[in-house]
């Protein structure tokens, strides 16, 4: 058997447009892709370095008053009076901002600092801010009126972005202007509410923007690094069997067979090389990733130990796959299915798995496919594992992987011409 | 040692060989000579057990091998047509892993690799990549990964195709010599005329599946031994002179060649001198006469009534 690996390995190793295929493409593609999409996956955003200037023209001791001097001019009954005096005192819009500028989340991408108009003014100029953010005056003043008395006004802020148009800068005009219609809009559940719902309000839940992931985010490196290695490791089932036709087509598997060397000897020569190549490759990719692009951290022992047994489980089903089409291509003498599968199904299978961008959004359909080919498989247990989900987690997609590659082996076992005899 | 009888083999109802008997004796140099198309591979597929036969047997020492081919695979060494080896690997790496799928291994293994490569006239290049090889040295690595197990018969598929008078020649002498002085029976397929004339003792002609003619060499050629062959070489072709050759009752057919005409005619007809006057009433140019002795060729022609490579 060893001697049937080697052969095969020598000849894919020496052949230098397979290497270039199996290795160096997607290891390029990696690099491309994680850099040109860097920034649209969650993971991403700690990446992401906004320089905010604070500027608070407002006094919220005076606008506080503004508003309760107001309120005492107005009928109500004693009760409710006090009720409201006391919602005012205690809702400070200001702080409420401020706190939601410190959110743990959000103090990974934006870094706020406090600063007179002047300095802001002149640090914005000088490129060293992305944006200015002012508490223009009045603010507290107008922010209590249109959350508790529900006013057609709206609590503004002004931010001031820098003339260079950092797209940091924009995303941080966003949040603010989430913020505010979040802002904006408790005030229209206190109207409906009560005061008391107003007071409950929290304003770290800001409509979504900077999604609250419960695991480890992936970032498009890491990302692509999976992507491509999942579906270039697809390549080495249709090369191998490219090889076994050649075999075939000029007569290598006749001199074998007359030998008196076991068929199955051959093909289960053919399913190991599939194994180990695929898994080779695919753990040249992660550690070439890992060095060069710094995609994974080197440190975790628990993180390696699960990457490796995840790639052993997907290196088994492609070994079954490189089975399966080198049945084909013997039994009926063509090369027509690696080619095929080769010059088409690979890039379907990369499509429908998710290895050119997430399939988040994309029919139902397409996600069911994905979910039964060996690359899309792996990709879910993949991810899952990065975002640091526990082994019981993955269990069903490497079930599936292990469920598959039976079904691809018995099936290139069928197909497999069983007699001695090569051609009937 | 090595019997068929009545071997047939039909695809999708066609029929490409049909009751083909031959036998081979020990350290006998066979040829099956024939036109491509005649049925030649299909014949040795099935009788080293690469194809089963639709009827008929393989006979082993007496004994039928079709549904017991390992016993056939042991003494068998062959020559297939194509280069069956890997061109990514070194002609070392090949027949190291020809050698080792026989059962060959450690120094057993070494010495006989180093003793086909010496027959073949290769040591020098044995670790090169098979690749880099020419066509003639590619068809040399692959007759020795026939012999490395020592077979007792070695079938050979047209095993000179597409390469050089040089290593064609070298290749015809290597076989000579492996069957008369290794002993080892020699059933060689081709198309090439002056091959099986210069290898083989017997010969059996075969066209469209089956076998025409077998025999000896000079009992093949006693078939025309009451003709002789006048090659005219000619500056042009003359078709009227042509259709005037085969009007004289001496003349047994007129064959068109690159350099003239080649006549079969009553041998002792002595017809040179009306050939001449005919030539100088066309205003003919010859260039050469030569009158030979029935090749083959001429028999293949004469039982077909068409040239080996038509």
């Amino acid at each position: 058997m060893r001697l049937f690996i080697w052969k095969d390995l020598i000849v894919i190793l020496r052949d230098r447009s397979e290497i270039m295929v199996l290795l160096l493409m997607p290891f390029i593609l990696i690099g491309i892709l994680g850099f040109a999409l860097g920034g649209i996956l969650g993971g991403d955003s700690s990446e992401i370095d906004v320089q905010v200037a604070l500027v608070a023209e407002d006094n919220t001791e005076e606008g506080t008053a503004q508003f309760l001097q107001e309120l005492e001019e107005i009928e109500l009954p004693d009760e409710l009076h006090e009720e409201i005096a006391e919602t005012a005192r205690t809702l400070n819009p200001a702080k409420l901002l401020k706190e939601f500028l410190e959110n743990e989340d959000l103090k990974e991408i934006v870094t706020v600092e406090e600063m007179k108009a002047s300095e802001a003014s002149r640090m914005l100029e000088a490129g060293e801010l992305d944006a200015v953010l002012t508490l223009p005056e009045g603010f507290t003043y107008t922010s209590l009126q249109a959350m508790i008395w529900n006013e057609e006004i709206s609590a503004d802020v002004i931010v001031t972005l820098s003339e260079n148009g950092s797209l940091y800068a924009n995303i941080f005009a966003d949040l603010i202007e989430g913020f505010v219609e979040v802002l904006n809009l408790e005030s229209a559940i206190a109207s409906a509410a009560g005061p008391e719902a107003a007071r409950e309000g929290e304003p770290a839940e800001t409509g979504g923007v900077i999604p609250i992931a419960q695991n480890e985010p992936v970032n498009s490196m890491q990302y692509y690094s999976i992507g491509m290695a999942v579906m270039f490791v697809l390549y080495v089932a249709g090369t191998i069997a490219s090889k076994a036709y050649v075999e075939k087509h000029e007569q290598v598997y006749n001199r074998i067979i007359l030998s008196g060397t076991h068929p199955a000897k051959y093909l289960s020569g053919k399913w190991m090389t599939g194994t180990l190549f695929s898994f080779l490759q695919m753990g040249i990719l992660f550690t070439l990733s890992a060095f060069i692009f710094r995609t994974f951290s080197l440190d975790s022992i628990n993180f390696w130990t699960g990457m490796v047994f995840i790639t052993f489980v997907l290196a088994l089903c492609i070994g079954s796959l490189t089975s399966l089409l080198t049945s084909i291509s013997i039994r009926f003498e063509s090369d027509a299915v690696s080619s095929i599968f080769s010059g088409g199904v690979v890039t379907l299978f990369a499509f429908a798995g998710g290895s050119f961008f997430p399939l988040a959004g994309m029919p139902q359909v397409i996600v069911e496919a994905g979910n039964w080919t060996p690359n899309g498989i792996a990709m879910t247990a993949y991810l899952l594992w990065l975002q640091g989900f526990e082994w019981t987690v993955l269990l069903p997609s490497l079930n599936r992987l292990l469920l598959l590659s039976a079904v691809l082996l018995a099936a290139s076992v069928i197909i497999f011409p069983r007699r001695r005899s090569v051609t009937s | 040692m090595l019997e068929t009888e009545e071997l047939s083999k039909a695809f999708k109802g066609k029929t490409v060989v049909e009751g083909v008997s031959l036998y081979l004796e020990k350290g006998e140099s066979v040829g099956l000579l024939g036109p491509n198309g005649a049925g030649k591979s299909t014949t040795i597929s099935m009788i080293s057990s690469l194809m089963k036969p639709t009827s008929g047997e393989v006979l082993l020492h007496g004994e039928n091998v079709i549904k017991n081919p390992g016993k056939i695979r042991k003494v068998l060494g062959v020559v297939p047509q194509d280069i069956a080896l890997y061109q990514e690997l070194t002609a070392y790496e090949n027949l190291k892993f020809f050698g080792r799928i026989y059962g060959l291994k450690g120094q057993m293994l070494t010495e006989k690799i180093k003793e086909v490569f010496s027959l073949v006239g290769l040591t020098d290049r044995q670790g090169d990549i098979l690749n880099t090889f020419s066509g003639g040295m590619k068809r040399r690595v692959n007759i020795a990964a026939a012999l490395l197990h020592d077979p007792e018969i070695l079938i050979m598929d047209e095993p000179t195709v597409g390469i050089d008078p040089q290593s064609r020649s070298y290749i015809l002498d290597m076989i000579r010599e492996l069957n008369l002085q290794k002993g080892i029976t020699v059933l060689y397929t081709s198309h090439y005329m002056e091959e099986v004339e210069r290898l083989c003792d017997r010969v059996y002609i075969m066209d469209h599946g089956k076998i025409i003619s077998s025999g000896t060499k000079e009992e093949l050629k006693s078939i025309l031994s009451g003709e002789e062959t006048i090659l005219m070489e000619l500056d042009r072709a003359y078709p009227e002179m042509e259709k005037e050759f085969q009007q004289l009752d001496s003349i047994r057919q007129v064959i068109e060649t690159e350099k003239g005409l080649k006549l079969i005619s009553v041998k002792g007809s002595r017809l040179l001198s009306s050939l001449f006057q005919i030539a100088d009433r066309h205003e003919a140019q010859v260039t050469n006469v030569n009158i030979q002795e029935p090749s083959l060729e001429d028999v293949f022609l004469h039982l077909t009534g068409r040239k080996l490579r038509d």
